[in-house]
């Protein structure tokens, strides 16, 4: 082989690539030629530009012409080369119009426009501008606007997209409307919420929310504040609800809940052990169940620690038990009074009368102690009804001691040892030293039966100040008392007796050893003094009563004065006698007569008026207070004070002084209690006649009228 | 589609340089994507071109039109300028026999 055979293969393969590349530019030339391309590509110094045929870009025209946005193209100067069909619409006017005039003809603000123009670039840029129509509205638009690359030397061209943002201006401001909505709604719901807060907080409620499908609560502070948890624990269940109610509660209160799913409703008052200081408290649960498809989802409500509203109400409930009671006792001791001045008035005249044998006299006498134990029974109902002639005197208890004291140990007997603790600065307090005294026996007498005989028995005096919360467990006014406290250490009783032990005639001694008013006339006296009682009882160690009476500013008290009474010799006169009831009327006209005056008798004040108009001498006046019908004592004393002053009225009651004052004139009259003696009645008006009333002891006290 | 085993199947390395979406450029899309599809399955790294955002690209290829196909391999570089509808023209220019694989070269 030769070099020329490899010259010769070289030369043909070059003829072949020569060939190849001939046809292929064959190729290429027949395609352009028939159209098959869409654009040529020619290399220059400015680099390679791509010339598109034309009818080539049609999809973009299709394109263009049909998108909402508007399409513009223009010159250098502004004027519009082009516009699309969406453009000529937003301005309003025909596009073949459109094309030849200057945008700015269209843009409100100039400036901007002419700004935007001078920095335009080929990366676009893009402004809010306002477009300006012939004849609507202005329109704000989103303009953007892209600098043309053209050949060298040639004018410039800029393009511009324009987007019409009436719609998203109206979207926007249909969404910052909701929003505000929305924001109202929150504030709204805030306010109602906080409010919620305040007024549950106010109540004393602690809200909770329960799951029933995981057992878990949502709780305000005050929820977990009541069970004891103090600050709020991280999670709560049912389980812990429960578990906080004491063993005996527990089972109805799981109960309620369960119940509550099917009724929908949780309404329940049982006691919780409280975390913490392990306080049994009452809490009142009140909730509603929220269903979801049909089905129990949760249940929300409050809770309430009603511990404190139980006790008020129970001691409010007792004290108008108690009133109810005072009522009654009152209105049966009057009339029994009334009985009791027939009876002791008609012995006493029949005594003086008739010459009687020693058995007879004996008879009369047992009748005669018969009504004044009577009477003395009647005293004590009536301390405690609280319509007890109540001397108001200002009294340092420290000063009565003493005499408290040798009261108690010849009271007690030996077997009982009497201690005494006072308060060395003991405040003075308001009181009848009288019924004081009184009442400290009926306490005594209690301790040392408690103790059957033999024991101690404390007294002890304190100066306290009562708050507002305990002072309304007591139905009293908050304030400074002096506390007199009698203590026993005998077996006590318990809460359900203790509840009992003021109501009258209510006792637990044996038949015949008590009468079931020492408690009392405790009660009444401390109240009607203005003050109260606490009975504190525990089972196996004992029980105090502590009377409560209220401090009084100093005076310089005198000690009451005790004067026997005794009937003075034959009294002289005319007395005008008024009295409705006519077996009352008669024994007391028996009674003045043996005391020797001249007796007017008549049913009624208007009948005595009659008898004092009618020029009848009459020296003194005496009168019960309270008659059937027509005017009262009192009324009938103050009448004849303005028509006949001077003359001395004396009044006379089976039932009270002081809660028949409808005072509007100044003055004090006389009374004399029912029943009397012939000596108390002789006493009182003897008195009357000096020009002073009867003394206090003498069964008798003032009035105002 | 099953392919007749081939025993060492080679890649296509194709270019489609277009103008946009201008109609015969997006024919051309349509028509190589068929022809890869069916006869180049698996072996075929196709890379459309526009020209209007890449212009300095068409420098390399020499492209004076678009559509233009350039198959770069195997060897030899060819061009082929239309919408590539002319499939038998299509495979004759890229050595591909129309029942099966390839043949090594063209007489």
């Amino acid at each position: 082989m030769s070099v020329n055979d490899d010259v010769l293969r070289a030369l043909e393969a070059r003829n072949r690539a020569l060939e190849a590349e001939l046809e292929e530019a064959t190729a290429t030339l027949d395609a352009i030629r028939n159209g098959e391309v869409d654009a040529v590509v020619v290399g220059g110094p400015a680099g390679q530009i791509v010339y598109t045929l034309e009818n080539a870009d049609r999809p973009y025209r299709v394109i263009v012409e049909q998108m909402r946005e508007g399409a513009v193209t223009l010159g250098g100067d502004g004027t519009i080369l082009y516009c699309n069909q969406s453009f000529a619409t937003l301005i309003d006017q025909p596009s073949d119009q459109v094309v030849g005039q200057s945008i700015f003809d269209f843009v409100a603000e100039h400036t901007v426009l002419e700004t935007v123009f001078g920095s335009a670039t080929t990366a676009g840029q893009s402004i809010e501008l306002t477009l300006l129509t012939p004849l609507g509205d202005p329109v704000p638009s989103n303009i953007s606007i892209v600098e043309l690359a053209v050949e060298i030397g040639m004018d410039r061209m800029l393009c511009m997209i324009v987007t019409d943002l009436r719609q998203n201006y109206q979207r926007a401001r249909e969404v910052a409307e909701a929003n505000r909505r929305l924001a109202r709604e929150i504030a709204d719901r805030t306010r109602i919420e906080e409010s919620l807060v305040i007024a549950l907080d106010a109540a004393e409620m602690g809200s909770w929310d329960l799951d029933l499908a995981s057992g878990k609560a949502i709780r305000s502070v005050r929820h977990d504040a009541i069970f004891g948890h103090e600050p709020m624990l991280a999670d709560w269940s049912l389980d812990r609800t429960l578990s906080h109610f004491i063993a005996a509660d527990r089972e109805a209160a799981a109960a309620a809940f369960h119940a509550a799913e099917k009724t929908g409703r949780l309404d329940f008052e049982r006691r919780i052990q409280r975390a913490g200081d392990g306080a049994v408290r009452w809490v009142h649960l009140r909730g509603r169940t929220f269903h979801r498809e049909g089905r129990p989802e949760r249940i929300a409500g409050i809770i309430t620690d009603n511990t404190e509203r139980r006790l008020v109400e129970e001691q409010l409930r007792q004290s108008l038990k108690m009133e109810a009671i005072g009522q009654l006792t009152g209105g049966v001791a009057h009339d029994f009074n009334n009985l009791l001045m027939i009876i002791g008035g008609s012995l006493e005249s029949l005594a003086r009368r008739a010459q009687l044998g020693e058995r007879a006299q004996k008879l009369l006498d047992a009748a005669q102690v018969g009504v004044a134990r009577g009477a003395k029974l009647n005293q004590q109902l009536l301390a405690f009804a609280r319509r007890q002639d109540m001397h108001d005197d200002v009294v340092c208890l420290t000063d009565l001691l003493p005499t408290f004291e040798t009261l108690l140990d010849r009271a007690i007997g030996e077997g009982v040892t009497v201690e005494i603790q006072q308060e060395p600065e003991l405040w003075p307090c308001r009181t009848d030293a009288h019924q004081l005294e009184t009442a400290i026996l009926n306490l005594a007498f209690n301790a040392r039966d408690a103790m059957a005989n033999s024991g101690k028995l404390s007294l002890a005096t304190a100066n306290v100040t009562i708050g507002e919360e305990e002072a309304r467990r007591f139905d009293a006014q908050a304030g400074d008392y002096v506390a007199v406290c009698v203590s026993d250490i005998g077996p006590g009783i318990d809460p359900e007796v203790a509840a009992r032990v003021f109501e009258p005639f209510f006792t637990t001694k044996e038949l015949g050893k008590g009468t079931g008013l020492g408690l009392s006339q405790v009660y009444g006296f401390a109240r009607q003094s203005g003050g109260f009682v606490r009975f504190d009882s525990v089972v196996g160690q004992g029980t105090t009563v502590t009377i409560y009476l209220p401090r009084a500013e100093p005076v310089a008290a005198p000690s009451p004065i005790i004067e026997p009474a005794s009937v003075r010799g034959t009294a002289d006169g005319s007395v005008l006698l008024v009295e409705d009831d006519a077996d009352v009327r008669a024994a007391a006209s028996a009674m003045l007569e043996e005391l020797g005056y001249e007796i007017v008798e008549v049913a009624s004040g208007d009948a005595a008026l009659e008898v004092l108009d009618g020029g009848r001498p009459v020296d003194l006046v005496f009168t019960d207070v309270i008659m059937a019908s027509g005017m009262s004592g009192i009324e009938l004393a103050r009448t004849i004070n303005e028509r006949r002053p001077g003359l001395p009225v004396l009044l006379t009651s089976g039932y009270t002084a002081q809660k028949l004052s409808p005072t509007s004139i100044h003055g004090e009259l006389p009374l004399l209690r029912k029943p009397y003696t012939l000596a108390q009645l002789s006493e009182a008006l003897g008195g009357l006649q000096r020009g002073r009333g009867p003394k206090a002891a003498g069964g008798g006290g003032v009035v105002a009228v | 589609m099953t392919w007749p085993a081939t025993p060492s199947p080679e890649t296509f390395v194709l270019r489609l340089f277009v103008t946009g979406t201008t109609t015969r450029s997006q024919r051309a899309i349509a028509n190589i994507r068929k022809i890869c599809d069916e006869y180049l399955t698996g072996r075929c790294d196709l890379e459309v071109v526009d020209v209007y955002l890449h212009p300095e690209a068409t420098r390399d290829y020499q492209i004076v039109a678009t559509p233009t196909l350039v198959k770069i391999l195997p060897e030899p570089l060819r061009r082929i300028v239309g919408d590539l509808s002319d499939r038998a023209r299509v495979l004759a220019s890229l050595n591909i026999p129309l029942a099966g694989g390839p043949v090594e070269a063209l007489p």
